[in-house]
């Protein structure tokens, strides 16, 4: 059996390289994929699936070429943790100049897709205050879902009573659909994020 | 080169129940399953490539890097040809991203299956003995650590089935799951220790299975290779007119 310990070790250290370059986001910046490492064919865009928001309109993600985009998922039957994330995702909206504001879009996309409808998602978002023209809340196929989540890094875990175990992230994708800055945790600091944003704007 | 005919897989029923999980939720617990379909055997070839037909975003030539690395199909003469006098017909599709499994079952109507569902499935097995159990399990072990990317069987050949029918869960090729890398093993560093910790039933049995969830954990969405393919689950049966079609077939 040692022979099939080392055989598995070995095609684990094969595969773990890629596996830390893709997930080893835990606060070290220097891990996020830099700049001229990613190009369009990075882009979130390319999941082409339809999604509907919490106003019943069905959208895809492609719709919001060409601004910047900030993405948090989450699941509305989470009094817990979930409100803090909804709240740190408008601590960095709101951080950001009116001009701005009306520049970028928020997608606070739902994992429970069992749960959360339009309806459900709209009575979230106007008990949150967060019913605004830039916000949309949304949910979509469970394979689509798990998609963007994967690309995104998120990973989440239905926990048999209704509830999700989920990483706590908010991205930020660039005019493109690429992942430009995430911030993992909760109550994280917004500032860097708030700048990426504004950059990205004056350089259009 | 002869058309070659589009068989659906045939969707089989998985009962509600449960198993002993190598890597449970709640230690000594085991694990509840819902019923559920899955396919009967692994996606091939060749229905890969009706896929292909109908979805062209996903052939080699135009699939995006964000969805895979750079091995996607490698082995494909091109963009439609699986290149069958090399591979030969009804064989197990190979060399595909978790993306582009997933982008396939959902164009079926269906999903990949979750670890618990595949596992739940795979355990489903009845052995005589456990002497019988332990022989499976050294087979399993040998196979796991040197599959035969260049001869793979066709789908359906290995013999191994479980209770329910559905075949080659082992012994073919290993399959992606939707959350093969589930968030339990965010907590379990992959070093030697694991498979010690991991074989809380003391079997051989449980040891292979060990190795197959350890293996798994090491993926990441985007590789692509010779030894994963997949099979994709339904929460509803198969449309009547596709049963029909199986019907006239059969």
């Amino acid at each position: 059996m040692r022979s099939v310990i080392a055989y598995t070790l070995a095609f684990l250290g094969i595969l773990s390289l890629e596996a830390v370059a893709q997930h080893g986001h835990h606060g070290h910046e220097k891990k996020a994929l830099k700049s001229e490492e990613i190009h369009a064919d990075h882009s979130l865009y390319h999941l082409d699936s339809e999604f509907i928001d919490h106003r019943n309109e069905p959208l895809k993600l492609s719709n919001f070429k060409g601004e910047p985009v900030i993405v948090v998922l989450f699941y509305g039957n989470c009094t817990q943790v979930c409100p803090i994330l909804i709240q740190d995702t408008w601590r960095l909206f709101s951080s950001l100049d009116e001009s701005t504001q009306t520049k970028t879009k928020v997608l606070a996309v739902s994992f429970d897709t069992e749960n959360d409808t339009p309806e459900t998602l709209k009575e979230y978002a106007e008990y949150e205050q967060l019913d605004l023209p830039e916000w949309y809340f949304i949910t979509g196929k469970h394979t689509d879902i798990k998609m963007l989540a994967t690309m995104l890094g998120v990973k989440y875990q239905q926990t048999g009573d209704g509830h999700f175990a989920h990483s706590n992230l908010v991205t930020v994708l660039d005019t493109e659909g690429k992942i430009a800055k995430r911030v993992e945790g909760l109550n994280q600091p917004m500032n860097k994020a708030a700048t990426v944003i504004e950059a990205m704007l004056k350089n259009l | 080169m002869p058309e070659i005919a589009f068989s659906q897989t045939a969707r089989v029923v998985v009962p509600a129940g449960s198993f002993h999980s190598v890597l449970p939720e709640v230690e000594g617990e085991p694990v509840a399953v819902d019923s559920f379909y899955m396919d009967e055997t692994a996606v091939t070839n060749e229905e890969y490539l009706e896929f292909l037909k109908d979805n062209p975003e996903w052939k080699r030539s135009k699939i995006p890097p964000v969805f895979t690395n750079n091995g996607y199909l490698r082995e494909w003469k091109s963009d439609l040809d699986p290149g069958y006098e090399n591979v030969g017909v009804n064989r197990p599709l190979t060399r595909v991203s978790w993306y582009a499994a997933n982008a396939y079952c959902a164009a079926q109507g269906g999903r990949l299956p979750t670890l618990n569902e595949w596992e739940y499935s795979a355990q489903l097995m009845e052995f005589d003995s456990d002497a019988e159990m332990n022989t499976f399990s050294s087979g399993l072990i040998n196979w796991y650590s040197g599959i035969d990317v260049k001869n793979l069987a066709e789908v359906g050949s290995t013999g191994i089935e479980n209770t329910e029918g559905i075949k080659d869960q082992f012994g073919l090729v290993m399959e992606w799951v939707e959350d093969f890398k589930p968030i339990i093993a965010d907590e379990l560093s992959l070093d030697c220790g694991t498979v010690g910790r991991m074989n809380t039933l003391g079997s051989v049995y449980s040891y292979a299975a060990s190795i197959r969830y350890i293996t798994r954990m090491s993926f990441n969405p985007k590789i692509t290779t010779g030894m994963v393919g997949f099979r994709c689950a339904y929460d509803v049966p198969a449309p009547s007119s596709q049963n029909n079609i199986n019907g006239e077939t059969l």
